[in-house]
């Protein structure tokens, strides 16, 4: 076996007792897999991504990366593995310009600098952006950000790429990019998102969640061609299988 | 434009003229910075009635001025709200201090119109050498000199990261009052009965972002230092800007300079 993968078992999470966000939740991503997640609001996508990344370490049940088990002592070591883009790009970007968010966590990784000067280009140059290199970040538009927080985790040269609804906000022109770029890559991918044409251009595998837990997990081309199954748990079909008019 | 997109149009102005490729840009910031203090230092020394030996300390201000090509008009808009508050300081020295302490040719000027005055010179000059660091030294080069200084990196990053999100406070802050005008027709700003709610969820707003942003950053393996773009080397044009600058400084505060001269003319 690969040991490029995530095995999360029987999670339970809530942030208070009786309200549970999260119930047993099992599944196996295994390496070059591109998971979505789907699900109406609410139904704790986002949630589980930050628990894969330990942002919350009270769940119950286990989660384990690459045979390494999540726990306190563990996170450094698990998140040098894992890149996790947020939603909203203002909450990644917080240098000055550009090369300085793309760097900083190469910085602080302790490389030297020829080694982080390497990592960076090679980022920017992976996401197609090295003509941003001195860009200060608030003169950048909404694509453009969203193209330097992927870069600012591939910088970290990452076995496993989180994105939290990465097409939010960005115009069909950067939506297509990100699309192209997200099929370039070989990493292990997991995806939420409600935008199911973007999961369904972009990972060959779903999981579709409702009321915190895992009601279907399979193949892309099955899941979200059931319309009554996405409709039974608030979702529709992706626009692209619309019958046209 | 709304005042407060006017804000951030000004905050985001001096971060690219503080980017531009001038020889005051290139110099080392820990050069500028230290310098900039020791003018400070030096400027607040001067006693209260010595106001001859405080007007040739505008050489500096001046002087960064014209070589740096930095623009005094622009300067003085940008310091419109700081420096009446800087001159309005000393308003009440002539009520307290009475006395005769010199003439000025027939007019007896007390020491309280003369302590006045140089406690305006002296705000006014400290105010403007601090905008002229800030409009030739960007502010991750001025955090990285106080890291040089040994100052606390938690203090350091508390100020990076304010200046970096003061941009997006400033943005929601004006999303907000916009939301709130479009629907409050033929009121002028906002009705005291909603500041309360208003600046609850402008902080609400501000504690999520803050929290996101640490989670960013731990996922990126900061571990509370900030690390700037390696090592800047010190020139010989840097040690050169600074030695002369402290010459100069020490021996404007020593030697009654502008006496000397007019001793000079006057024979």
């Amino acid at each position: 076996m690969s040991h490029i993968h995530i095995e999360v078992e029987h999670l339970n999470f809530s942030y208070e007792k009786k309200q549970p966000i999260l119930r047993d939740i099992s599944f196996f991503a295994g390496e070059q897999e591109s998971v979505g997640i789907i699900g109406a609001n609410g139904v704790g996508k986002s949630t589980l991504l930050k628990l894969l990344v330990g942002l919350n370490l009270n769940f119950e049940g286990s989660v384990r990366v690459e045979e390494i088990p999540l726990e306190k002592q563990t996170l450094a070591k698990i998140r040098e593995k894992m890149g996790y883009v947020f939603q909203d790009a203002d909450s990644q970007l917080f240098m000055p310009n550009v090369y300085e968010d793309v760097a900083f966590a190469p910085r602080n990784y302790g490389l030297p600098e020829e080694e982080v000067k390497r990592r960076t280009e090679a980022a920017l140059a992976a996401v197609r952006i090295e003509h941003l290199r001195e860009k200060p970040i608030y003169k950048l538009s909404g694509g453009e950000k969203k193209m330097v927080s992927i870069a600012t985790i591939l910088s970290m040269t990452p076995d496993i790429i989180l994105m939290d609804e990465p097409s939010v906000a960005l115009d069909p022109k950067n939506r297509r990019n990100l699309i192209k770029l997200l099929n370039e890559f070989s990493h292990l991918k997991i995806i939420a998102s409600h935008d199911l044409d973007f999961i369904w251009d972009t990972c060959q595998r779903t999981i579709l969640m409702a009321e915190g837990k895992i009601i279907r997990d399979g193949r892309t081309e099955e899941i979200l061609r059931d319309k009554e199954l996405l409709e039974a748990y608030g979702l529709e079909l992706p626009l692209s299988l619309f019958e046209k008019r | 434009m709304s005042k407060i997109n006017q804000a951030i149009y000004e905050i985001q102005s001096l971060d690219t003229l503080a980017n531009e490729n001038r020889w005051v840009n290139r110099l080392h910031p820990l050069v500028k910075l230290c310098v900039t203090i020791l003018y400070i230092g030096i400027t607040v020394s001067f006693p209260k009635y010595n106001l001859s030996g405080l007007l040739v300390m505008a050489v500096y201000p001046v002087i960064l001025f014209v070589i740096g090509e930095i623009s005094f008009k622009d300067s003085i808009r940008r310091l419109r709200l700081v420096l009446p508050v800087v001159c309005v300081v000393g308003i009440f020295n002539p009520l307290f201090d009475k006395n005769t302490v010199t003439y000025f040719g027939s007019l007896a000027v007390s020491g309280g119109v003369l302590s006045m005055i140089t406690l305006m010179l002296k705000g006014i000059f400290t105010v403007l050498a601090g905008y002229l660091l800030i409009a030739s030294t960007t502010i991750e080069k001025i955090c990285y000199a106080l890291r040089l200084l040994h100052l606390p990196k938690l203090f350091v990053t508390q100020i990076l990261l304010i200046y970096r999100y003061l941009s997006v406070l400033l943005a929601e802050a004006n999303r907000m009052t916009q939301a709130y005008a479009l629907r409050a027709p033929g009121q002028k700003g906002v009705h005291f009965k909603v500041w309360g709610s208003l600046v609850g969820q402008l902080l609400l707003r501000s504690m999520d972002r803050a929290e996101e942003l640490y989670e960013s950053m731990c996922l990126r393996g900061y571990q509370g230092e900030f690390y700037y773009g390696g090592r800047i080397k010190l020139g010989a044009a840097d040690m050169v800007y600074l030695l002369a600058w402290t010459g100069i400084f020490l021996a404007l505060r020593i030697f009654p300079v502008l006496e000397v001269i007019g001793g000079i003319f006057v024979g």
